[in-house]
């Protein structure tokens, strides 16, 4: 099993409207620095390797980086930790700001592909609050499946905290569904996390396997 | 699942003609229990097949099937799994209605079980006979006087149709099942699904006249997303309630991700089942409550009210209502002034819903709360609670929810009386009217729950 490389899983998710944060990938510092002064801080530096599946563990991820100074010194780390390793490039994304979802596929050897939602950071780790069903799903299904998240009233809102744009993540979630269904060869996908504000729904962190 | 291969089932459950190979006169045998049940019920041509004995049960045995000169809808196989293709062979050859294969050592015994199944499946298939099983315990047909099961019980003629996995299982459910007010329309041990799956059965049972509601209990499904469809098919007809036993963990096993870690098997089950319109229900407990409310009463709409005499029950199940989001709407005026017009009511001061018609209430101001209730429109279904005070009638309150109940036969009824000795008359009168009963209010709340209808 390895990682899906940063190409094809951008390909794969255009192909299948699912919507990610502003990313792409970088070897050379100076065009990382150019396409940042486009993007604008804050700006979010990852490795992106066919073979790590933990990346911050090797600290191979590092957010909120506010101006060029903090991008160089987070390159020249990140470059440092990951010297010796087989990596494809360093991620540089758009950091938006909204609640973390987790999202999921996993493949079942006797149901096929199972989705999977719940609110990410530590209400997955801890509360395991999450919703599981098996594709093909429409969309009325993948509201049912997020209204059963036991956090859903933070999705909607709660008190001073904006919410997310269900709508748009229960089509986030059809269109996973279709990706799992025609997309044999990937074996799971991960989309942790996932940031959902009243506007969009975007996949900040992406991890497909083969 | 097509036309033909219901016709052949039908050959099954409805036979005119049953061979039995492996009957036997010894007691406490399954080949023995077998031909008692046969026996036991329905009139139908019984042929014995026994190389060994010339007798059985006082019948002349046969040394073989080919020798058997009649037509046989069904034959029933329980002999030791090395000798059954042979058997299958002569059954193809006669071009027999179907085949039940009571014996294991199949594919659940390893690896030459396995090609013992494949063989006697193929040669059934190619001659278009409809096979249940191996390792199964049999089917009963209520309707029919037809019982070709080893089980220890004839369950009386009902509405529900009991799919199993496990043979012991419907053991266990047809006797804890016999003294209440239900019934059984089809009882299936399916076995291995050599031949005939779970998904065929289902859709016979979709068909089924006879069938209201379908209980099932497995461990395992071969075919998910068959399954799955066939699910989503049955249940826009009739309620499928099911148990699935076996809450390993093999999921998490070496996972890597959160999808992997949490999505244990149990739970990949319960959202096939939800997603797929299943009840899914946690014990054998519920499984029998709500299968008897799904039998009982309609189903009905998410607007419930609930009486009361007793402020606790009535909290409690307020609770289980919250809790369940179960609707519970305001009574309206009408209903109010409904209430006023009636003395029994003038010492309930609170009309609300949960409406507590208080401790001292008598069978006349239960009748004219209940009546007023459900004459509300938007009122879809009813708690009808008791807890036994010196002056209440247990029995006469029976009677009039019963009366109430045809009156209003669109209208889910639910009961809990909640006692056991100075109620046991009144409940047994209820059920029998075919309004469940449950002791416990969070039992009854639950069951009110699996009636309504969600979209």
């Amino acid at each position: 099993m390895e990682i899906l490389s940063f190409e094809e899983t951008r390909k794969l998710l255009l192909k299948y409207k699912i919507p990610f944060c502003k990313t792409e990938i970088f070897n050379s510092k100076e065009k990382a620095l150019a396409y940042v002064k486009k993007i604008g801080f804050p700006i979010a530096l990852k490795i992106h390797s066919r073979t790590i599946f933990h990346k911050s563990e090797i600290g191979g991820v590092k957010v909120g980086i506010n101006n060029e100074e903090e991008f160089s010194v987070a390159w020249d780390e990140m470059k440092q930790n990951t010297e010796l390793r087989n990596i494809e490039g360093i991620l540089v994304q758009e950091m938006v700001s909204g609640n973390e979802i987790a999202i999921g596929m996993k493949r079942d050897p006797q149901f096929g592909p199972v989705l999977m939602v719940g609110l990410g950071g530590i209400f997955i780790e801890v509360l395991k609050d999450v919703a599981f069903r098996i594709a093909p799903m429409e969309k009325s299904e993948a509201i049912k499946m997020i209204k059963e998240i036991k956090g859903y009233k933070l999705l909607e809102g709660y008190r001073n905290r904006e919410g997310v744009n269900v709508d748009k993540l229960a089509m986030l979630l059809v269109n996973l569904s279709k990706l799992s269904i025609k997309e044999k060869n990937i074996l799971s996908i991960d989309f942790n996390p996932v940031m959902g504000n009243n506007k969009n729904v975007l996949v900040a962190d992406f991890r497909l396997t083969i | 699942m097509n036309v033909k291969k219901i016709k052949k089932i039908n050959y099954i459950f409805n036979p005119k003609s049953i061979a039995v190979v492996g009957a036997s006169d010894k007691e406490l045998t399954v080949g023995n229990g077998l031909i008692k049940n046969l026996e036991s019920e329905g009139e139908r041509k019984l042929f014995y097949v026994n190389p060994n004995d010339n007798e059985v049960l006082g019948r002349e045995t046969y040394k073989k099937i080919s020798h058997i000169k009649s037509k046989i809808d069904l034959v029933i196989i329980i002999v030791h799994a090395g000798l059954i293709p042979q058997i299958i062979k002569e059954c193809c050859a006669k071009k027999v209605g179907g085949i039940l294969v009571i014996s294991n050592g199949f594919s659940e015994a390893g690896e030459e079980g396995k090609k013992l199944e494949k063989e006697i499946t193929t040669m059934a298939s190619k001659a278009d006979i409809p096979l249940i099983g191996p390792n199964c315990l049999g089917v009963i047909n209520t309707w029919a006087d037809l019982n070709a099961s080893f089980s220890p019980i004839n369950p009386q003629k009902g509405d529900i149709a009991l799919l199993s996995q496990s043979g012991s299982m419907v053991d266990a459910i047809l006797d804890i099942s016999a003294e209440e007010s239900f019934g059984f329309s089809k009882v299936i041990s399916y076995g291995n699904e050599a031949d005939l799956t779970l998904e065929d059965f289902l859709l016979y049972l979709k068909n089924d006249k006879e069938t209201k509601v379908i209980a099932l209990y497995f461990e395992a499904i071969k075919n998910g997303q068959g399954f799955m469809e066939a699910v989503r098919e049955v249940s826009k007809y009739k309620p499928v309630v099911a148990i699935k036993a076996g809450k390993g963990a093999q999921g998490q096993k070496a996972a890597t991700t959160h999808t992997g870690a949490l999505s244990t098997d149990y739970e990949i089950y319960k959202a096939a089942l939800k997603q797929s319109g299943a009840i899914q229900v946690d014990s054998l407990e519920e499984m029998l409550d709500v299968i008897e409310v799904l039998d009982f009463q309609p189903r009905c709409e998410n607007n419930i009210a609930i009486i009361t005499n007793g402020g606790g029950l009535g909290v409690l199940a307020t609770d289980y209502c919250e809790e369940m989001k179960i609707n519970l709407p305001e009574l309206e005026n009408k209903t109010i002034r409904l209430m006023e017009k009636e003395e029994s009511m003038e010492k309930v001061l609170t009309k609300r819903n949960p409406l507590d018609i208080i401790g001292d209430a008598v069978s006349a101001r239960y009748e004219a709360g209940i009546r007023s209730l459900l004459e509300q429109e938007n009122i879809s279904g009813l708690l009808i609670m008791q807890s036994m005070q010196i002056m209440t009638e247990p029995l006469e309150n029976a009677k009039i929810i019963v009366e109430l109940n045809k009156k209003f036969p669109k209208k889910a009824i639910v009961c809990c009386f909640a006692g056991k000795k100075l109620v046991a008359e009144a409940i047994e009168y209820l059920e029998k009217n075919k309004i469940p009963n449950y002791a416990d209010p969070y039992r009854a709340v639950n069951a009110l729950n699996n009636l309504i209808k969600r979209k």
